[in-house]
């Protein structure tokens, strides 16, 4: 799972640099972009996830 | 920063005898002009200039009048008199010296903002932790600043020569670049190790402590998301870490004349990537560690329920916390105008905006937050007030060289809202502990604050008449140019996939080898004792409401 959050985080900048790259059209390059950042954010919060799978609140006693 | 002023480096000199000749061209009668030619100015015509006899200067000089005349200018050759030479060389240093102590103060303000950030997260953290907290923000001064004059700033601005206002910086001279599709991708710089070698340099000296100052405010921020629970010895290493590697690697590309700040040379987009002081170099950078970091150690004991519902933890000294805010503000007037890296030549005379809109968006981000919280709970919060404040100005840190006012206090009121919005989210929905609010202030408005560059920028701005090597002002999407916004837009996709990435794979190396979170029972009992060996507050009975643990020593 936290591969799968990292992956998708650099994957997403990948995903920008190749709009950037791959064309010279601004809008196409903002898609890009902003595909990129929304994926790199959904990796984020993957990578959270299971960061809480073993959160201390969820532990007996605490 | 003024960067890639390579053109305006050439004979500085000759430029500032034009300059000179120029003046005396425009103080002349028009009338005059058109009837003869105007002389240059000689060596010969110096030499009538009256100057105060020394009978007149030992009787003192209370108006001033007389302190400061042709006297002063340091003379080659005291028997061949006054010359010509003589009195452009002085300009010349005049306008170098001008720009070195401004910047040398301004830095010296940024390096007080570390007092402002350990007060401001120290209040916000409970008395059990004051001395652990207060130490981090304490040692990330000495253990950022030797990480960063052994590697960081050879990375950072190595090859990064060109600024004319601090008199060009020849010695860093060597960027390391990667061609790719057609175009090199500048990656990091290899002159200034050790400060060794030629960079043994005035002007690389005053970049150096400028440049410093900024790495530590980025360091700084993650101590506090950390709070409460951050083994001492993994925060050392985490800090040099950031310092050597992260921050300077960043700020190659984005100040160094690294790869974001070629995407208007090479890819067309506006003047490339666009960080006036750093929202995105600085805070976002910090930020954006605070969060892998905050990640890794996991929230404190006794902030969520079994549920996952959050418990509030607060500070416990709100004072604290609003002077360190008070003492933030301050230096941000450090932070902001002094990237101009002067104050004579290149426009640098935009100072005076600059520090205006440092002033409006602070206040108006304090103002947003304080609005968003009296609606949504019923009563003004002081500690969020007080991030309204620094998230207004973390926002306009970016934007600040290249809006006017109005932007500035719509980039700052929205900041504060947003830093109320980022908090309420990070803890409630991603259920990320963060007792200072840092990750909110520094990372999600710090990108912001990128953006805003690539919406507000007015396009009235001229450092040198180009940015970035690219002609005319930076302007954004509301003045005309979406392709401003793209490159602001790649340069955050790169901050959270690649920076945030790369500091969460060394801190969770930490995490492995050394372990980043103290043991539970350091923790209940707080990090004072066992990690620093003394209580912040040795005379006081410290209780924690709802743990049914209490420390009494002293008495």
């Amino acid at each position: 799972m936290k591969g799968l959050g990292l992956a998708l985080i650099v994957g997403g900048w990948m995903v920008a640099i190749g709009g950037l790259v791959a064309s010279e059209a601004t809008m196409v390059r903002l898609a890009a972009s902003l595909a990129g950042l929304a994926t790199s954010l959904a990796g984020i919060a993957a990578l959270n996830g299971a960061h809480l799978e073993n959160a201390v609140w969820k532990a007996r006693g605490r | 920063m003024l960067k890639e002023r390579r053109s305006l480096a050439v004979a500085p000199r000759t430029a500032v005898a034009l300059a000179v000749l120029g003046l005396v061209a425009l103080a002349a009668p028009a009338g005059a002009a058109e009837e003869a030619p105007a002389l240059p100015l000689t060596s010969a015509d110096l030499k009538g200039i009256s100057t105060p006899s020394a009978d007149d200067l030992a009787k003192g000089d209370p108006g001033g009048t007389l302190t400061g005349t042709a006297a002063d200018i340091v003379m080659t050759d005291p028997k061949a008199g006054l010359t010509l030479a003589d009195v452009v060389n002085q300009v010349g240093q005049n306008r170098i010296a001008i720009n070195f102590v401004w910047t040398l103060v301004a830095g010296f303000l940024v390096m007080f903002m570390q007092a402002g950030f350990a007060l401001v997260e120290t209040g916000l953290c409970r008395a059990k932790n004051a001395n652990h907290t207060m130490m981090m923000n304490f040692m990330v001064y000495g253990f950022g600043l030797f990480a960063y004059w052994v590697m960081g700033f050879a990375i950072q601005q190595g090859g990064s020569a060109g600024i004319s206002n601090l008199g060009g910086m020849n010695p860093l001279n060597n960027e390391f670049k990667l061609s790719l599709f057609g175009k090199d991708w500048g990656l990091f710089g290899t002159r200034g190790f050790f400060l060794s070698g030629d960079t043994y340099d005035v002007a690389v000296m005053v970049l150096f402590l400028f440049q410093m100052v900024f790495m530590d405010t980025a360091t700084t921020i993650v101590t506090g998301a950390a709070a409460e629970r951050w083994k001492f010895a993994a925060f050392a290493i985490s800090t040099f870490f950031l310092g050597a590697i992260t921050y300077p690697l960043f700020g190659n590309w984005a100040w160094g004349g690294g790869w974001l700040s070629q995407l208007g040379v090479n890819f067309k987009l506006g003047h490339g990537y666009c960080d006036f002081a750093g929202s995105g170099v600085v805070h976002s950078v910090g930020g954006l560690t605070a969060l892998a970091v905050a990640m890794i150690v996991g929230p404190r004991i006794g902030k969520y329920n079994r549920d996952g519902s959050p418990n509030a933890m607060p500070g416990h000294d709100i004072t604290m916390v609003l002077l360190g805010c008070f003492i933030l503000a301050f230096g941000w007037f450090g932070f902001n105008p002094g990237s101009t890296l002067g104050a004579s030549g290149n426009g640098s005379l935009r100072i005076g905006s600059i520090a205006v809109n440092t002033m409006l968006a602070g206040c108006t981000g304090s103002f947003g937050a304080l609005l968003y919280m009296w609606i949504r709970f019923g009563k003004p919060d002081a500690s969020m007030s007080g991030n309204g404040l620094l998230a207004g100005l973390v926002a306009i840190t970016a934007p600040s060289g290249f809006v006017n006012t109005v932007g500035a206090t719509i980039i700052g009121f929205a900041a504060g809202v947003l830093v109320c919005l980022s908090v309420e989210f990070l803890e409630r929905v991603m259920k990320i502990d963060d007792p200072v609010g840092a990750t909110s202030v520094h990372g999600t408005c710090g990108l912001f604050g990128v953006l805003c560059v690539g919406l507000f920028a007015d396009g009235t701005s001229n450092y040198g008449g180009s940015w970035n090597g690219v002609d005319g002002s930076v302007t954004g999407l509301f003045y005309g140019d979406p392709g401003q916004f793209v490159a602001q837009l790649i340069g955050v996709c790169t901050l959270v996939g690649v920076i945030f990435t790369l500091s969460y794979v060394f801190n969770a190396l930490i995490d492995v080898f050394v372990g980043q979170r103290v043991s539970a029972d350091v923790e209940l009992e707080g990090l004072d004792l066992p990690e620093m060996g003394a209580l912040g507050y040795p005379e006081f009975q410290l209780v924690t409401p709802g743990l049914g643990r209490s420390i009494e020593i002293g008495g």
